[in-house]
């Protein structure tokens, strides 16, 4: 049906969803408002969250037009060099998922699909352009999915084309030459203003600062100093403002964190979360867990690493950006991907935790397998580890509870006195 | 005397055991229903009026389950997956390394070693396929109690497939096989097939070491229990009265 009233009824339809989503985020705001652990330093952060994840309003904030990129491929420093603010496309909200759940796939990445959503409910307008890396089919899907759902994107967009194997001189080559065809499409964006070498290595140093800040909060938290809702409250707000701020605002942090409650420290992998949807991390705390480490993309994996460059020209810097985005990146696309394990066994020899959780997705299907490849190699090395597969709805919280206390049973002082026959 | 309570508030029925240091001495259940602090109570008043004592004889209560934060007179909480550990580890003599508890609305394994600690345990997500609910679905459908399942699974003729343990479509299955004249306990057979079909599926790779347990209140259907031993190629092993480990279990813990 379609007309008038069915039109009407569609915007009524978005509206609520909208106003849902708004609710979540200011629930999981308020919640971390009230937390006894929240420094005055949060503030910003929680300010940044409260104004909306809206590219409009990283435009507004950062007097930049807006790119907004999808996962971690699309060098950053590229893109600020072009004068240009990035933007993460990401949503963790269940009203926006719930939104687009009518009429695609029930199996579907709950993120992909959130994103669908937040499309719908326009809450990515004002950007110059989207940046789409080929990580995933539901990626490589995305554009049409959107025309199924009655909308488009109406910036121009860009795809870039990823190479699956990384360790190859014929998939580095094939990478350096997308990053190139990056280079020039924002250069055109720019309205031909060429991207030269000193922007690039200004660029390159605010980056370097943005990953130097983020490392800091990281060996906080390894240290038990930082509670993982307020790690994922910060770097959830990485693309919303300047980096330069952002990296100021986690430097002004680091000195006002102090040791949390003792509990057992884990390592958390696989699917990203996102601002709203902290569901997984309020539960792992009411279990008495705390996360040590990650390797998430909305996490530790935000930037993939510093820069480092011998060769100043502009190719040596494009060239030393590109490899740094497609070598540093643990993502399960990949089919040579022994570093994530790597990733994570490191720390665990220096006894920074003892155990892994695994979040999967449902319908994320590479983190899906690589939940299972990996698993072997974890255990081999005497680490506990749990499985869980959720997706951003709240019913299986009761499910998730339980064997996350059951798991931290399993990792607690308590375990020597338990239940001897 | 002084008693230790295990309360387990399950999603489909809420077990009480009372104990003395690891002695049982006393266990009843009611189902679920709104209000479980109430009804728990009068399990509770229920057991000391069996056994002759008033509650000041009552050390200490420990609750699990899904709703045991419900219960606001616990001295201790414990996950249902520990206290499941706790309960049949004891029960079964120190001998239990797979423990297989199908519960109102979920599915476990654990893995335990010689000492009952947990070396890794699985349980189904947010589905019900497959557990309690599900068979409750089926006596409902077939009209038998769910006491009837195990002696009228061996009465079965004929190889009926099941294809689905979800407790949704299941039901359109069964009606279907119904209305098409097929015999309930060739209906029965095959519902317990797809059940031990779905437990082995979610155990998948684990290692089968030593003597496996099935425990909660499906595990009262030999049937069930012959399924499995068929689909796992393994004897499966019972305690008495199966329902109460996990009650048990968490009132164990209080020993430690």
């Amino acid at each position: 049906m379609s007309g008038p009233a069915s039109n009407e009824r569609r915007e009524r339809v978005i509206k609520k969803a909208a106003d849902k989503a708004a609710l979540e985020m200011t629930w999981t705001l308020e919640r971390l408002r009230g937390r006894p652990d929240r420094k005055p330093a949060y503030d910003y952060f929680l300010k940044l969250a409260a104004d909306g994840l809206s590219p409009a309003k990283a435009a507004e904030r950062t007097g930049r037009p807006v790119v907004n990129l999808m996962c971690l491929q699309a060098p950053l420093e590229l893109i600020h060099a072009a004068g240009f603010q990035p933007f993460k496309v990401f949503s963790g909200s269940p009203a926006e998922g719930g939104l687009a759940a009518q009429g695609f796939p029930a199996l579907m990445c709950p993120m992909l699909r959130s994103v669908l959503g937040a499309v719908q409910v326009n809450r990515f307008p004002g950007s110059a352009a989207w940046v789409l890396p080929t990580t995933c089919d539901w990626l490589v899907k995305f554009p049409e999915m959107l025309k199924l759902a009655g909308t488009e994107i109406e910036a121009p967009l860009h795809w870039l084309e990823l190479p699956h194997l990384k360790d190859g001189p014929e998939g580095r080559e094939r990478w350096l030459d997308e990053v190139y065809r990056l280079k020039f499409f924002l250069e055109k964006l720019a309205g031909g203003r060429k991207i030269d070498r000193r922007q690039l290595r200004a660029s390159i140093a605010v980056y370097d600062e943005a990953w130097r800040a983020l490392g800091a909060l990281a060996e906080k938290r390894r240290r038990g100093q930082l509670a993982a809702p307020w790690f994922f409250l910060l770097t959830g707000a990485f693309f919303l403002d300047r980096p330069e701020h952002w990296s100021e605002a986690v430097r002004r942090v680091l000195p006002q964190l102090e040791p949390g409650p003792e509990a057992p420290r884990v390592f958390l992998a696989g699917s990203p979360i996102f601002l709203p949807n902290f569901k997984l991390l309020w539960l792992m705390e009411e279990a008495g867990l705390a996360v040590a480490a990650d390797d998430l993309c909305s996490g530790e994996r935000l930037l993939p690493g510093g820069v480092n460059y011998s060769d100043a020209s502009e190719f040596g810097l494009v060239s030393a950006l590109a490899q740094r985005y497609h070598q540093g990146c643990l993502c399960p696309t990949f089919i040579d991907n022994d570093r994530r394990v790597n990733n994570i066994l490191g720390p665990a020899r220096q006894g920074d935790f003892k155990a892994v959780v695994f979040q999967v997705l449902k319908g994320c299907h590479p983190f899906d397998l690589e939940s299972l490849t990996i698993e072997g190699p974890i255990r081999d090395q005497g680490l506990k580890y749990l499985r869980l597969e959720t997706d951003y709805s709240p019913e299986d919280s009761q499910n998730l509870l339980t064997r996350l206390e059951a798991y931290r049973r399993t990792l607690g002082e308590d375990h020597e006195s338990q239940h001897r026959p | 005397m002084n008693l230790n309570i295990g309360l387990d508030l399950g999603s489909t029925a809420i077990k009480l055991v009372m104990t003395e240091g690891d002695r049982l001495l006393w266990r009843s259940r009611t189902p679920t229903a709104p209000g479980q602090e109430a009804a728990a109570r009068r399990l509770m008043a229920g057991g000391l009026a069996g056994l002759g004592l008033d509650e000041s004889r009552v050390r200490r209560v420990a609750a699990t389950g899904y709703g045991k934060k419900l219960f606001a007179g616990a001295d201790k909480n414990i996950d249902e997956i520990s206290a499941n550990a706790a309960g049949i580890f004891k029960l079964s003599g120190a001998r239990a390394r797979t423990v297989i508890n199908i519960g109102g609305q979920d599915l476990k394994v654990m893995t335990l070693d010689d000492r009952g600690r947990i070396l890794d345990f699985k349980m189904n997500d947010k589905c019900a396929a497959g557990t309690g609910r599900f068979f409750e679905q089926a006596a409902r459908i077939l009209d038998t109690p769910l006491s009837e399942f195990g002696s009228l699974g061996r009465l079965a003729e004929t190889d009926l497939e099941l294809n689905s343990t979800c407790v949704v479509f299941a039901e359109s299955e069964m009606v279907s096989l119904l209305a098409r004249g097929a015999a309930k306990e060739d209906i029965v057979k095959s519902l317990n097939h797809s059940v031990a079909r779905r437990v082995a599926g979610l155990m998948g790779r684990s290692n089968l070491g030593g003597d496996i347990y099935l425990d909660g209140g499906p595990a009262q259907n030999a049937g069930l229990v012959a399924a499995l031993e068929d689909e796992l190629m393994a004897e499966i092993k019972v305690v008495e009265e199966p329902q109460f480990t996990v009650a048990y279990g968490a009132a164990l813990s209080l020993l430690e």
